[in-house]
């Protein structure tokens, strides 16, 4: 298998990149075979997805801190890019850039409180700053708004020397979007073949033997926590311009901080593939039943299906019930995650495949 | 001292305090340069308290300690390690998820950016060892013997000049034990200093060219390994008082 599955992966393997590259490729296809826009939602919501769970698996996966507090990059992105557009007209391009450096500042503060905690301390405190911050944005209305959020009017037209992008429809997110993921997933790749992912995973190990070993916890640990709240705060920047809308509850609230890290858990944890896999079942899941509509669009269901009329009826705001469900049972049954469960039934199969007598010649 | 050769590390009246109790009172010694150390004493006698004053995982309450002539106050491991001060742990470290090369690896980076080197580094230093025919396992899944030895290959990699093993054949069988000491030796034959925490006295006697006695945190004895042993303190402190009827 490539070493995408596996947790140390080691050199550059060309077979792998040139699949790696196939798949972008054909994925950035989508848009011009289908103008289904539920559809395009749907692919959208997943890459912004893996952005958010390959951010958080470089400070969670790889370091090992499990920061339950990510809404707090998350809002801020939003945050920044919204007001900034919205209060002080400045276009997103920039705005998304100081988002990205509020948030890395602002992990250094969280960072510099927090990492003194270690274990469910250090999750408890992370869930505490999260809060905080969701609650002074509720409070302090004159600068933010408050519970009354922030309403996008329009995005102006990106212009370069070659081109102009105008920011209508679902196509433009949809490549923004792609583009985030794709550059979270080589950072995981960066972090893995690098000195810094090999540091990172010795502080999830063992952080009194990385100590000994000559790493320095406080640096590293801020480090993949800055790394983590960049993309963070970039995948909310763009998650706020695309739905237009954002208040303090919907992009800092626990339920973002939680999602992210059940991406993870479900994937697998620590590897460059468990993000996509953990963001690809969970967006589904939570999409199909929130708005089953766009199964009737991908003909994978009738209009008039009593499954569709039964989730609209019933379920439509269940998706946290089954984040649950999912959770145990990836607990019970794969406590690596998908990949895990992928990557044991892979090595049974050869075992299986080598222990088969070879037939006499 | 009887030899020419400068101490490499000074360890000058350390004290540390836990609340009232004193796990360590007023201990010095030196330890000359290329030599081994043996420190022994009942359990409870501060050993590892001691360690982790020298190394840094405790600042010391009182005292001073210098490497190479430099204090090392306040210093935290990470840098007490890139001096060239490294240790082992008496209850054994693997980062368990890694493979053995991986995490011999993670020593060898101390010194270099690059994998690279490190990954030549680690290889070099697992067959020091002779660990390098499990590079590929995972560190977790070793035995108590193997994992001992990757301990040891793993602080080697961050190219120490001194050597703080911490009872490194604990829970280890006679063969294993046998080639832990040698290779102790043969890491002193290419002149790296080594402190040895040890329980077993014929091993310590063997291994030492001085040994220090601690007794519930203060220093009751140092000399030659025989000096010692035939000293009725140490007696004492090992076997309690004799009985006079």
């Amino acid at each position: 298998m490539p070493s995408l599955l596996r947790r140390t992966a080691r050199g550059f393997s060309l077979p792998a990149f040139l699949a790696y590259l196939a798949v972008i490729l054909l994925v950035a296809l989508v848009p011009l075979v289908t103008r289904k826009p539920l559809i395009l939602h749907m692919w959208i919501m997943v890459f912004l997805a893996i952005a958010q769970g390959a951010a958080w698996n470089v400070i969670g996966g790889y370091a090992g801190q499990y920061s339950v507090g990510h809404a707090a990059y998350f809002g801020i992105g939003a945050y920044t890019t919204m007001m900034l557009l919205e209060l002080h007209q400045i276009a997103p391009w920039y705005g998304i850039g100081l988002a990205i450096a509020n948030a890395v500042l602002l992990s250094v503060v969280i960072g510099s409180i927090t990492f003194r905690l270690r274990g469910p301390y250090f999750v408890l405190a992370s869930i505490a700053m999260a809060e905080i911050i969701r609650l002074a944005t509720l409070h302090f209305k004159d600068f933010t708004r408050g519970a009354e959020g922030i309403l996008l009017n329009g995005i102006p037209p990106l212009e370069t020397p070659w081109f102009t992008v105008d920011f209508v429809g679902k196509r433009p997110f949809f490549y923004a979007s792609l583009g985030l993921a794709v550059l979270v997933i080589s950072v995981n790749w960066f972090v893995q073949h690098t000195k810094l992912g090999y540091y990172f995973q010795a502080i999830r190990e063992d952080q009194d033997a990385a100590h000994s070993l000559g790493i320095n916890l406080t640096l590293h640990k801020n480090l993949a926590l800055g790394i983590s709240a960049a993309f963070t705060a970039w995948a909310g920047g763009l998650f706020a311009l695309y739905v237009r809308f954002i208040d303090p509850n919907i992009v800092f609230g626990i339920d973002v901080s939680v999602q992210v890290v059940l991406i993870c858990i479900i994937g697998g944890i620590g590897t460059i593939l468990g993000p996509v896999v953990g963001s690809v079942v969970l967006v589904l899941l939570a999409e199909s039943l929130r708005n089953p509509k766009w199964l009737v669009q991908t003909g994978l269901a009738s209009s008039d299906s009593s499954t569709i009329a039964f989730i609209e009826a019933h379920l439509s705001n269940a998706h946290v019930l089954f984040y649950g469900i999912l959770v145990v049972a990836v607990v019970l049954f794969a406590p690596d995650g998908l990949l895990g469960l992928l990557r044991t039934g892979v090595a049974r199969l050869k075992k299986q495949r080598a222990a088969e007598p070879r037939p006499a010649a | 001292m009887t030899t020419s050769t400068a101490a490499i590390l000074q360890i000058k009246h350390v004290s540390k305090f836990f609340g009232g109790l004193a796990a360590n009172s007023d201990v010095s010694f030196d330890v000359p340069l290329g030599s081994i150390m043996g420190l022994i004493g009942p359990n409870g006698a501060g050993k590892t308290t001691l360690f982790n004053c020298i190394t840094g995982y405790y600042p010391p309450s009182k005292g001073q300690v210098l490497f190479k002539g430099v204090a090392m106050n306040g210093l935290q491991p990470d840098a007490v390690c890139r001096l060239g001060m490294a240790r082992t742990w008496q209850k054994v470290r693997p980062l368990a998820k890694m493979t053995v090369l991986d995490n011999v690896m993670v020593g060898g980076l101390c010194r270099t950016h690059s994998l690279k080197v490190a990954r030549e580094v680690a290889h070099e230093q697992l067959r020091v060892v002779r660990l390098d025919h499990k590079a590929g396992f995972l560190a977790g899944g070793l035995p108590i013997g193997e994992r001992k030895k990757l301990e040891v290959a793993r602080v080697l990699a961050t190219r120490p000049e001194i050597l703080l093993l911490d009872e490194v054949m604990g829970g280890l069988n006679t063969a294993e034990s046998e080639e832990i000491i040698l290779l102790i030796l043969e890491l002193k034959k290419l002149g790296l200093t080594q402190v040895v925490i040890e329980h077993d006295m014929k091993a310590i006697m063997r291994l030492s060219d001085r040994i220090v006695v601690l007794n519930s945190g203060e220093k009751l004895a140092e000399g030659a390994p025989r000096e010692v042993a035939e000293n009725p303190d140490v007696i004492t402190a090992y076997l309690g008082e004799a009985v006079h009827a």
